[in-house]
C-alpha cells in the first residue's frame, strides 16, 4: 500500500460519507457518541462519588494528615506543646484538635443522642470549611461558652412529624433556641443554639459542636489532651511529606494520611466502586464493538456489487478494505468528539446541579486522561469492528461480489 | 493478443456439474472489434469473464499478451486488470458517491505511472471525446442511462487499455442511446486500433463487429470475420 493508494481509499471513504445515506453517517455518529457517553458517565459517577466522599473526609473528619493517640491510648496528650509542634512544621498549615463527648440533647419535648465535639473555631477555619456551610445564625468564637452550632439532622425540621423523619433530630431547633445538654460526665447546661449548618456529610450533620473553651467547663479543669488533631497541609506539600516530617520532628502519636485512612473501610468501598467501573466499561467496549460491526457490516453487505465492480476495473482489495477502515475512523472522530462534549456539559451541569443524598453528594468526576484514555479505547474498538467486516467483504471472489 | 486452449468452466449445481464453457479455443488479434454471441445460457459473459481476469477457468488456458494469466498471483491479477485491461458493464457500474470526473479518473488514480497532472489531463481529454466535460460535476444519479454508460466508457479507457471489455453494455439502454454507445466504440476502435471484446445478444450490433463469435451450450458454433 503506497501513498496514491491510500489517497483513493480516503476519498472514496470521504465521499461515501458525503453523498452516501446521511441519516445512516448521523445515525452511527450518534450511536458511537453514545456508547462514549455510556462508557464514561458511570465510571465518570462513581469516581465523583468516590472524590466527594474523600473530600468530605478530608474536610470534615481528618484533614490531610490525622494525629491519634499512641495504641493504648485514650487521649493526645500534652495537647498545647504537640499543637505548637506540629503548627511549626514545614508544609502544615494548621493542627487543630477535637475532643468529644457524649450527651443527651433535649428541646421541647425531644431527646436525642449526640457526639458533642469541642473545637478550636478560628484554627478549625483553616482546616475545614465547616465555617462556610452555616445557613443559619453563625460560627463559633475562640471564647464562646453556652453556645453550640448544630447540624441540620439534629436540628431537624418542625414541618416533619417525629414519626416521620429519616433520622431523629430535635424536631424543628432554631437559632436563638435553648437546648439543654446532658454530658455523661453529669454536667449538665443549657445552652443557645448559635448557628445550624449543612455540609452534605451525614457524620457531620449528625454532629453538635462546641468551643475547647466551653468543654473545659464540661470537664472541671484545663482541656490538655483531645481524641485525634486534624492536620491541613499547604499547598503543594503532599500528605506523605507532612507524615513523614511529623514522625522525623519526634511526634510520637500515630500518624495516618487520608491516603492511609481511605485503604482501609472507606479504600474498600472505593475499590469496589473501581471494579464496577471495570465491568461497565468492559461491557460498554463490547456494546460499542458489536453495534459498529453490525453498521459496517450492513454498510459492505449492500455495497458488495460496488465492492465487487471496484476489484473488476483494478482496485486492489487493501484500498477497499482502507476506504471503510477510514469511514469508521471518521465516523468514531466525530462520535468521540460529540461523545467528549456531551459528557463535559454533563459533567459541567452536575457540577452545578450535583446528586444530594442524605450520604454525599456526587458529581460527574472527569478527568482530561479518563476522556483520553476512553476515547483511544473507543477508537480502537471502532477501527477493529470497522476492520473485520470490510476485510472480509474485501476477500470475496469478484464473481460472487458482483452477482450479489 | 488473447489465446485461449480447451478453456472449460463448470458450475455445480448439487449433484450436477454445468458446463458453462466446454472447451473453447479462441485467438483475437490487436485492434479487432470482436463481438460474441449467443442465446442466454450459452456462456457468453461466462467467456468474457474468464478472458477479461474476472473469473478462473475449471481447465484450459487464457494467454494475454503471451502472459499465461493462470500463473498470476491475485495481486498481480489486480496489477493486470488495473494496467491492460478495462470494462464496461451491463448497469454501468459507477460508483454512485463519485462525481463523473472521479469516477473516471479513479482506475488512473491508482497507477504508479500516472502523476496527478497527467490524470486530470487524461479524465479531461476522454470526457470531451464522449462529450460529457460539462457534467464533470454531476453524480451518476444526474445522467441519463446513456450519459452513466458514457462515463462507464470514459472509465475503462481513461488508461488506455490494451484491451476493453464490455458486457452487453447496450442491455439496458434504448435503440438511439445504444447506437451513440455503438459508435463510441467503433470510433475508438478505429482511431485508437483498440481491442474490443463485446458481449451482445442483439442481432443489429453485428453490423459494428470485425468478427463475431457465436456460442452455444459453452461451445463456439461459429467464428466468422
Amino acid at each position: 500500500m503506497g501513498k496514491k493508494e491510500l489517497k483513493v481509499a480516503f476519498l472514496l471513504s470521504l465521499r461515501g460519507l458525503q453523498r452516501g445515506s446521511r441519516s445512516s453517517t448521523i445515525m452511527t455518529v450518534i450511536i458511537i457518541s453514545l456508547c462514549f457517553t455510556n462508557m464514561i458517565f458511570l465510571p465518570g459517577l462513581f469516581n465523583g462519588i468516590g472524590q466527594s466522599i474523600t473530600t468530605q473526609i478530608v474536610d470534615y473528619e481528618v484533614g490531610n494528615v490525622l494525629v491519634s493517640p499512641r495504641a493504648g491510648d485514650q487521649y493526645v496528650t500534652d495537647l498545647d506543646a504537640t499543637l505548637d509542634l506540629i503548627n511549626r512544621m514545614p508544609g502544615v498549615e494548621r493542627a487543630t484538635p477535637h475532643y468529644t463527648k457524649g450527651a443527651t440533647l433535649k428541646s421541647g419535648g425531644r431527646i436525642l443522642s449526640v457526639g458533642v465535639r469541642a473545637i478550636s473555631p478560628s484554627d478549625e477555619k483553616y482546616v475545614s470549611p465547616l465555617y462556610t456551610k452555616m445557613i443559619a445564625g453563625t460560627y463559633l468564637g475562640d471564647g464562646d461558652t453556652g453556645e453550640i452550632i448544630m447540624g441540620k439532622t439534629v436540628a431537624g425540621d418542625a414541618s416533619v412529624r417525629q414519626e416521620d423523619e429519616f433520622q431523629p433530630s430535635l424536631g424543628g431547633v432554631r437559632v436563638g433556641d435553648s437546648v439543654t445538654i446532658e454530658y455523661g460526665n453529669g454536667y449538665t447546661k443549657d445552652y443557645r443554639v448559635k448557628g445550624i449548618y449543612f455540609t452534605g456529610w451525614s457524620s457531620s450533620d449528625s454532629t453538635v459542636y462546641t468551643t475547647m473553651s466551653d468543654m473545659e467547663l464540661v470537664e472541671g479543669s484545663a482541656l490538655d489532651r483531645a481524641d485525634y488533631i486534624t492536620v491541613k497541609a499547604k499547598p503543594g506539600y503532599s500528605e506523605k511529606f507532612i507524615k513523614d516530617e511529623l514522625q522525623s520532628y519526634g511526634v510520637s502519636e500515630d500518624v495516618q494520611t487520608t491516603a492511609d485512612l481511605l485503604s482501609k473501610g472507606v479504600g474498600r468501598v472505593l475499590q469496589s466502586f473501581a471494579i464496577i467501573n471495570l465491568v461497565s466499561l468492559i461491557v460498554s467496549i463490547i456494546i460499542t464493538t458489536v453495534v459498529l460491526f453490525i453498521v459496517i457490516t450492513i454498510k459492505t453487505i449492500n455495497s458488495r456489487k460496488q465492492i465487487g465492480i471496484l476489484k473488476a476495473i483494478g482496485v486492489q482489495k487493501e484500498v477497499i478494505m482502507h476506504s471503510y477502515g477510514f469511514q469508521v475512523i471518521i465516523l468514531a472522530l466525530f462520535g468521540i468528539i460529540i461523545g467528549v462534549t456531551i459528557t463535559s456539559l454533563m459533567a459541567l451541569y452536575m457540577s452545578i446541579h450535583p446528586i444530594v443524598t442524605p450520604e454525599w453528594s456526587a458529581y460527574l468526576y472527569l478527568t482530561p486522561l479518563d476522556m483520553l484514555i476512553n476515547s483511544l479505547i473507543l477508537f480502537g474498538a471502532a477501527v477493529v469492528a470497522g476492520y473485520i467486516p470490510a476485510w472480509r467483504v474485501a476477500q470475496e471472489d469478484i464473481q460472487k461480489s458482483m452477482r450479489a | 493478443m488473447i489465446i485461449t486452449k480447451d478453456l472449460r468452466k463448470i458450475y455445480p449445481m448439487g449433484a450436477i456439474d454445468v458446463k458453462a464453457l466446454d472447451g473453447v479455443d479462441i485467438d483475437i488479434e490487436k485492434g479487432e472489434f470482436v463481438g460474441i454471441m449467443g442465446p442466454s445460457g450459452s456462456g457468453k459473459s461466462t467467456l468474457m469473464h474468464l478472458l477479461g481476469i474476472l473469473d478462473h477457468p475449471t481447465s484450459g488456458k487464457v494467454t494475454i499478451d503471451g502472459i499465461d494469466i493462470g500463473k498470476l498471483t491475485d495481486y498481480e491479477k489486480t496489477l493486470f486488470r488495473l494496467y491492460k485491461l478495462g470494462y464496461v458493464f451491463q448497469d454501468y457500474a459507477l460508483v454512485p458517491e463519485l462525481t463523473v470526473s472521479e469516477n473516471v479518473c479513479l482506475p488512473a488514480m491508482l497507477r504508479r505511472d500516472r502523476t496527478p497532472e497527467q490524470f486530470t489531463v487524461a479524465t479531461r481529454e476522454i470526457l470531451k471525446e464522449i462529450g460529457l466535460w460539462d457534467r464533470k460535476d454531476h453524480v451518476p444519479s444526474e445522467l441519463s442511462g446513456g450519459q452513466q454508460q458514457r462515463v462507464a466508457i470514459a472509465r475503462a479507457m481513461v488508461n488506455h487499455p490494451d484491451i476493453l471489455f464490455a458486457d452487453e453494455p447496450c442491455a439496458n439502454l434504448d435503440t438511439e442511446n445504444s447506437q451513440t454507445v455503438l459508435n463510441l466504440f467503433a470510433k475508438i476502435n478505429e482511431e485508437k486500433s483498440q481491442t474490443i471484446v463485446m458481449v451482445s445478444h442483439e442481432e443489429w450490433h453485428m453490423k459494428y463487429f470485425h468478427r463475431v463469435i457465436r456460442l452455444r451450450d459453452g461451445k463456439i458454433v461459429d467464428d466468422a470475420r
